[in-house]
């Protein structure tokens, strides 16, 4: 045994002088950092940018936004070129000043991008982010296991569906899809009616079979549920590998989100980081990426680019007035916050 | 002498590596399964192709092994270090020196996090690979410790104490009679801290630098969005290069001997 | 995890061996530890982080009846997982010890090899056998035996799995380190001094091997606390551990000082806890022993 250790720690100091040694040995070349989600753009674009420009690329995956943030103000801003992060960290991002403007006139293709999705809350002056797509959370279910009627979020709270429902493991999400089947905002922040949705949000718990923001969709296709409150690339998904699933536009309204590229602060490629962002507005492009995330395009010169498939997908292709309908989910207040926390840890430990 | 295990105990060990390597088993199968959510749909290379062609995932490896081997080679020398030094010293903050350094064993990964990720902005150290190197062996040094020092505990001091009357340095009497009597908890507790450190994503998230990302947060991202069939694989093969070594160092040892028999 | 028992207090001497590992601790443990102590007495920024106000809201929080209903559910689902993987490590750990040198160091190799391939892609193994549409529910039902797929996932049973499965190892690992340096022929004496072998058990390898069974408990009993990965992805986020709840203070209420203060509020439970059970196992060893 005595000789076994030793040679493992051997073997051990070994690799490490060795890899130590040619870690420190790479050449400079030009650079483009990413900080995004995992698999979130396609690594053919990515490929292809490479090709056209010469510029490496770094692509750094975060897995929630929150850490992207605190990652974000512990390095000033300073370690990344392009984030894509959705609208309401951005508007965090922006009121904590850890933004930098864009310089259009680098971006030409800046003119193709759909103006419905441009100068929202979180950058109303459109001077620091590019939409990269947009998407809403639907109801998605399988028609032949689910008995009762589904037209909005109220329909979850039905007592045949017990145990078999998949809702996002969101606090937000949750809570204000509970509001919003009371007929209020998303973003309400009067304590009564938050008490009253949290009262309300305690009788769905015996049909929740998982919450889960993830991969839900996995749980439906798999057959665990048979209902859930999921988002757009996710209820792509299952239509595709399910195609009988039904889609439910809430009659109730819908939330809304836009995931755009930005650069921090203190970015350290601003060349290349304004390139990528041009690069992501070619029409072609731009729906080669909606085509992989599987959400709304929000470029619209990408249209006729745009398969037949993608656009007959109920997910991904809202009609037009029932996109009107639709509402972002803003920051709201310290005791809202924490309020929607107790009732949402009490809902869950319950 | 001890007694040898009957078949019913030699039953019960089979079980239980079964159990463990159940799971294994199905990820490895599903790895060769041409759909990409669950359901078997025939026999594929695909996700071995996918692998292949992502880049990030070598480059990620390599940092991995770098730091995983590295701080767990630190660690080991800290651990075993201080538990080995700790049964021969009295002073009063001993017990207090000694919790305090299983703390990161105890506290939530997300916590440790968030104070390295402040500590070492403060401190202007860029993150990268020396503070990732920092994080895990701290988090790693517990693991060796406490394995070494349970061993300790009991160990004859006598032993040692003979080889010194016999004129053995203390560090001849270390490497002679200490070491090999806690040689298999500090193997075991490296085995353990490497575990822990090739499984670490939250910590690693937190210290990592733009270019000294690791396998265990690329591949707990993929698997968050879903990316499962290519990820299967990708620990297909790592498994493959574990149980390789594992077979390579065995017939080595068995060549090794029968040479050593000869003689 | 105990000191050397306590001498007379005129010995003072420091081995250097222990350098290292103290400045490791001061700087890397200690000090972030200050910062973190720190931050439980601030309040969350309106926006993000934190901000300078002092406070002692935070340590008020902590004692809400969700909190502390919270507190004793992780802490059953600690014990439990700390018994269970007892139940089933010891024997484990005992009969490995058993086998000859070569074999059981085999033994060993092969329950920490898969803990080296990432956890939740070991654990989505069983999610794949376990599911609706899993290996185990279409088994049942091409044989039969079930007309409707079991749902044996998103539950407490599920998670307890889970749990076990994760840190197994820990426990085995710890109790074979000290089976294996055991003296067998201490039992061999109480046999022939006419011990029943069950009894041989109780009072002299059980006491022999406590160390190790302490070692392994505390580091199955230590993470379990705080592991909230297990309960989301085979409980279905349905039950909310400590883990869980410290994560939902970072990410969803976005309250670092809350999240903090109920981290340092577990690891003075975890400390308690640790040292009850070290001075009620060290007096059973001792008696043993002596």
């Amino acid at each position: 045994m005595k000789k076994t250790v030793l040679r493992v720690l051997s073997l051990v100091l070994l690799v490490s002088v060795l890899v130590l040694t040619t870690a420190g040995c790479s050449a400079k070349k030009q650079e483009l950092v990413i900080f995004s989600w995992a698999d979130y753009i396609d690594p053919e674009l990515l490929s292809e940018f490479t090709a056209n420009t010469g510029i490496e690329i770094n692509y750094n995956y975060f897995n929630s936004e929150e850490e992207m943030l605190a990652k974000l103000e512990a390095t000033d801003g300073g370690d990344y070129d392009i984030i894509i992060a959705s609208d309401y960290i951005i508007n965090i991002a922006r009121s904590e000043g850890l933004l930098k403007e864009i310089n259009k006139e680098k971006v030409p293709n800046y003119s193709n991008l759909n103006e419905k999705y441009l100068n929202q809350y979180y950058d109303p002056d459109g001077k620091y982010t590019i939409p990269y797509v947009a998407g809403t959370p639907l109801i998605v279910y399988n028609p032949d296991r689910v008995t009762c009627e589904i037209t909005g979020y109220n329909s979850l709270w039905d007592e045949s569906l017990k145990d078999q429902v998949v809702v996002m493991d969101h606090m937000r999400n949750v809570i204000g899809f509970t509001m919003k089947s009371m007929g209020y905002s998303l973003n309400t922040e009067d304590p009564e009616v938050i008490a009253k949705a949290g009262e309300k949000l305690m009788a769905l718990k015996p049909n929740i079979r998982a919450l889960d923001g993830d991969t839900p969709h996995e749980k439906l296709i798999s057959g665990e549920c048979t209902v859930g409150y999921i988002f757009t690339s996710q209820v792509s998904n299952v239509l595709m590998e399910c195609p009988n699933f039904k889609v439910v536009y809430p009659e109730e309204g819908m939330g809304f989100g836009i995931d755009s590229l930005f650069m921090p602060k203190n970015a350290p490629h601003e060349d290349a980081a304004l390139k990528f962002m041009d690069f992501m507005c070619e029409p072609e492009i731009s729906a080669r990426a909606s085509i992989f995330t599987q959400y709304i395009n929000c470029n619209s010169a990408a249209t006729q680019y745009l398969p037949e498939d993608f656009l007959n997908n109920q997910a991904v292709n809202i009609p037009a007035d029932v996109l009107g309908d639709i509402e972002f989910m803003e920051d709201i207040s310290t005791e809202a916050t924490e309020q929607m926390n107790a009732i949402w840890n009490e809902f869950k430990q319950s | 002498m001890k007694k040898k295990n009957g078949a019913l105990s030699k039953l019960y060990v089979i079980l239980v590596l079964f159990l463990t390597y159940l799971p294994v088993f199905v990820v490895v199968l599903y790895s060769f399964n041409n759909s990409k959510y669950g359901n078997w749909e025939g026999f594929s290379f695909t996700w071995y192709d996918k692998l292949f062609q992502n880049r990030q995932i070598w480059r990620s490896l390599k940092n991995t092994l770098i730091l995983a081997f590295s701080s767990c080679f630190l660690s080991i020398l800290i651990g075993t270090a201080g538990a080995v030094g700790m049964a021969k010293s009295r002073f009063r903050t001993m017990n207090l020196l000694e919790n305090v350094s299983m703390i990161p064993m105890m506290l939530p990964e997300i916590i440790l996090g968030m104070a390295y990720l402040a500590f070492f902005s403060i401190l202007k150290i860029p993150f990268g690979m020396l503070t990732l190197i920092i994080a895990h062996t701290t988090f790693c040094v517990p693991y060796i410790y406490i394995n070494v020092q349970s061993r300790l505990v009991g160990l004859d001091p006598s032993f040692v104490e003979a080889a010194r009357d016999l004129g053995a340095s203390p560090t001849r009497a270390f490497i002679d009679v200490t070491l090999p009597l806690i040689a298999p908890a500090v193997l075991s507790g490296a085995l353990l801290a490497l575990a822990m450190s090739m499984d670490d994503v939250v910590i690693s998230f937190f210290v990592t630098g733009t270019t000294s990302n690791t396998l265990p947060l690329q591949v707990y991202s993929m698997l968050k969005m879903g990316v499962t069939p290519e990820v299967n694989a990708l620990c297909t093969l790592i498994l493959l290069v574990v149980f390789g070594c594992i077979g390579l160092y065995y017939l080595f040892m068995s060549l090794y001997r029968r040479r050593a028999e000869k003689q | 995890m105990t000191a050397v028992p306590e001498t007379k207090k005129t010995e003072r001497r420091i081995s250097p061996a222990v350098i290292p590992m103290y400045i490791v601790t001061v700087l890397f443990v200690a000090l972030p530890m200050v910062y973190v102590i720190g931050i439980t007495f601030l309040m969350k920024d309106e926006v993000f982080g934190i901000t300078n106000q002092v406070t002692l809201k935070n340590y008020a929080d902590l004692f809400s009846a969700v909190n502390l209903k919270v507190f004793a559910d992780s802490f059953v689902v600690a014990i439990s997982t700390t018994v269970l993987t007892l139940l089933i490590g010891y024997p484990f750990a005992y009969f490995t010890a058993r086998f000859s040198q070569k074999t059981r160091s085999f033994i060993i190799l092969l329950i920490m090899a898969p803990f080296w391939i990432n956890s939740l892609l070991r654990l989505n193994g069983w999610i794949i056998l376990l599911k609706a549409n899993g290996a185990i529910n279409e088994g049942l039902l091409a044989l039969g035996i079930i007309s409707e797929p079991l749902k044996i996932l998103y539950n407490n049973g599920a998670m307890m799995l889970g749990m076990v499965y994760a840190l197994l190892p820990f426990m085995i690992t710890s109790i074979y380190n000290s089976v294996e340096k055991m003296d067998w022929t201490l039992i061999e004496a109480a046999r022939d001094l006419g011990s029943k072998p069950f009894s041989a058990f109780l009072r002299v390898t059980l006491p022999l091997t406590m160390p190790g069974v302490v070692a392994g408990c505390v580091l199955v009993f230590v993470p379990s606390m705080g592991l909230f990965f297990i309960s989301d992805l085979l409980g279905g986020s349905k039950v909310l551990l400590l883990g869980n709840l410290i994560k939902n203070e970072f990410y969803q209420a976005r309250n670092w000082p809350m999240g903090a203060t109920l981290s340092i509020a577990m690891l003075a439970f975890t400390f308690v806890f640790i040292i009850i059970y070290k001075k009620v196992t060290d007096d059973k060893t001792a008696g043993g022993l002596k």
